[in-house]
């Protein structure tokens, strides 16, 4: 009898088969990392109605994911510094491929794909060198590395690409840390945060702000669908009422979020997520360390509304609306519905994996 | 029924650290005593500014006081990067001999006055900056032997001005802020003066762990002898115990209404600072050799011990381990 899997392989064989898209996936529609009531971790793909669909192990805590723009396929980041990837094969939750950072190495847990989805972009420190890199992988050739450029900074984090186009646009914290002393910083009195935009492998724009805003680390990206860039920052020492938050659109001046003394102390210096809402016309900003998350209006940057939700970090975009999720296990419509996930603790990002292919 | 919904309303949260005894008994103390003893340093450079025992018997006792506050990384020491400006270490890229190299190569005019070495490289001020001009041979005769010591009183006076704003700031305004927290103060509530303390302990015994132990220790195949703290004065090993010492003070403060807590940290911290004395080698020189390094390797284990009890069980005390993201920082 010919088995349902014989005909498969048979297919694979002669390459008959349809390549498999996002559009045949009636899974997950999002991947998080997330601590397990034993104290291990695991990478979980949520579905839209935030069901857990899958949990797969991973051996340290992982961090975010980059979703491939049209295979139903994400690479996972292990948190630095991790010196692992998993590419994961989204219907599934089945391992593909392992990344390897090359020596002298290690991740900082955040990637992003090329237009055409045959590189994968990977940002890097090169930790001798107390730089930064960003690493590229061939994703038709099983992820085989071919080459790393520099990311225009120290301690280059999160890294997205801007709308149709291969412009990649990096967060340079500024940060330098060496694996040797764990995750301690080693350069904040001389600390430069910058963002900075990439074309053909060259840094062709690179934004910094003012001296007094020399450390609040650049740690996460959020960009519309118009191509403008939100980046959240991260304060290193005191806490203070400077902004967190900054928008950009190539060729202008950036733009600082505005919001009250108080209201940006709320956020006890530091935001761990961003993103905008599916208009554009909302951006959404959580902060684990204040328990809340702030809304702003994009047009004036200015602070619009804010939730308050213990632990919460993780946020993405979807049709439906913001979701944000919580170091508690709760993942929720901003607007809305709470679902509880107990035992589960919901790591820094939410990554909507269908809707990330622009 | 209604007695047990009754008692458990009663009861607090998390436990609250007790401010006024933490500030009282070691935080102005702290901050006095470096203030006074930097003091001393620059009045001993003033009188005799060679390298010699005098001068270098002050540094030590005045760089002792720094270490002993070192974990109090918030408020005063933040102000104008006060805390950078007497220490400016870990130097991964060597900005600290290049720096110097640069003023004394240049008879660099800018260390005639303290307040105009404020605008030298960061890099170039405070305790490890004038280790290289008291102990690094490279130093210790390079350029001219005027400017030389010029750049030592300068080095002093700029260390002695920078340990007194911080004294005064405590003793001024701040000791009030963390004791009374209030709606506009940089504190709002108990709970965040406690989140504060507790946060100094954290950091101080990771950055005793992984920066003054592990930079040195580096791997076993590619051990770091050179990244030592302090290692040209020998005070490497010193500046673990002198930071132990003073985090288990912190630590018995917090953990002071829960005393089997208490217990275990006592025992963790004396623990360790038994393995730390049984340590020969001052400035971790001994790091490459499988022996030694053995026992520089079971003090860091037994920081990473205190660092579990404090992690779990004191954050679970303090009420302060809400957050698997709130404590990740990424």
């Amino acid at each position: 009898m010919t088995t349902r899997r014989q005909v498969l392989a048979g297919l694979l064989a002669t390459g008959l088969t349809p390549r498999p898209s996002w559009a045949d996936l009636g899974g997950p529609a999002f991947l998080s990392a997330a601590g397990l009531p034993d104290g291990g971790y695991a990478l979980c793909g949520i579905s839209a109605a935030h069901d857990v669909l899958f949990r797969l192990p991973l051996p340290t805590r992982g961090h975010a994911a980059a979703a491939h723009p049209t295979r139903p396929e994400a690479v996972a980041f292990a948190r630095r510094p991790g010196t692992f990837a998993l590419v994961i094969d989204c219907r599934t939750g089945d391992v593909r491929a392992t990344l390897n950072a090359p020596t002298g190495r290690h991740f900082y847990g955040h990637g992003v794909f090329s237009q055409d989805g045959t590189r994968l972009y990977t940002t890097e420190n090169d930790f001798e060198a107390g730089e930064g890199r960003i690493g590229i992988w061939d994703a038709t050739q099983n992820y085989r590395r071919i080459a790393e450029i520099p990311s225009g900074g120290i301690g280059p984090h999160d890294i997205k690409r801007l709308p149709g186009k291969d412009t990649l646009v990096v967060a340079n914290g500024g940060i330098e840390t060496h694996p040797d002393s764990g995750r301690s910083k080693l350069n904040l009195p001389t600390m430069r945060p910058n963002l900075s935009y990439i074309d053909q492998g060259e840094v062709s724009e690179q934004i910094e702000l003012t001296a007094d805003l020399h450390k609040n680390s650049i740690r996460h990206l959020a960009v519309s669908a118009s191509g403008e860039v939100a980046f959240a920052m991260q304060r290193q020492g005191d806490i203070t009422d400077l902004p967190l938050l900054a928008l950009h659109k190539r060729g202008t001046a950036p733009r600082l979020a505005q919001a009250t003394s108080t209201d940006w102390r709320a956020m006890r210096g530091y935001i761990g997520s961003v993103a905008f809402s599916t208009s554009g016309l909302q951006l959404a900003v959580t902060s684990p360390r204040g328990g809340r998350v702030q809304l702003f209006d994009t047009q004036t940057a200015t602070l619009q509304d804010q939730v308050q939700m213990a632990d919460v970090c993780g946020v993405a975009t979807t049709r439906d609306g913001l979701v944000v999720t919580s170091g508690t296990g709760a993942i929720r419509f901003l607007s809305g519905r709470t679902t509880p996930v107990p035992g589960l603790r919901w790591d820094n990002h939410l990554v909507a994996i269908r809707e990330s292919s622009t | 029924m209604r007695l047990i919904v009754l008692l458990l309303a009663l009861m607090p949260l998390a436990a609250l650290a007790d401010t006024r005894q933490i500030v009282d008994t070691q935080i102005l103390p702290g901050v006095t005593q470096l203030a006074e003893r930097a003091e001393t340093l620059h009045k001993t450079a003033r009188q005799n500014c060679t390298p010699s025992m005098p001068l270098k018997d002050a540094y030590s006792t005045a760089f002792d006081a720094w270490v002993t506050i070192s974990h109090l990384r918030f408020g005063p020491t933040e102000t104008d990067d006060r805390a950078f400006a007497l220490a400016f270490w870990p130097d991964s890229r060597g900005a600290t001999p290049k720096a110097l190299s640069k003023l004394i190569s240049q008879s660099d005019p800018i260390a005639q006055t303290a307040q105009g070495y404020r605008d030298v490289s960061i890099a170039a001020r405070g305790f490890y900056a004038l280790e290289f001009l008291l102990y690094d041979p490279a130093f210790t005769d390079a350029g001219k032997p005027e400017y030389r010591c010029q750049l030592i009183q300068t080095m002093t006076a700029d260390i002695a001005l920078t340990t007194r704003a911080i004294a005064q700031d405590w003793h001024g305004s701040y000791a009030t802020k963390l004791i009374d927290p209030s709606a506009d103060g940089p504190y709002r509530t108990d709970q965040e003066v406690t989140q504060e303390l507790f946060k100094a302990l954290s950091t101080g015994l990771q950055f005793t762990s992984e920066t003054r132990l592990g930079r040195p220790l580096g791997t076993f195949d590619k051990p770091r002898p050179l990244r030592a703290e302090a290692r040209r004065s020998d005070r490497s090993l010193r500046h673990v115990e002198l930071s132990l010492s003073a985090l288990q003070s912190l630590a018995l403060a917090l953990a002071s209404d829960a005393p089997e807590l208490q217990g275990t940290l006592d025992q963790r911290f004396t623990k360790a600072l038994e393995v730390a004395g049984r340590i020969q080698d001052p400035s971790f020189a001994g790091v490459a050799d499988p022996a030694s390094r053995l026992r520089v390797e079971a003090l860091q284990s037994a920081v990473e011990a205190i660092r579990l009890t404090v992690g779990l069980d004191l954050a679970s005390h303090l009420g302060v381990s809400a957050g698997f993201n709130a404590l990740d920082g990424d």
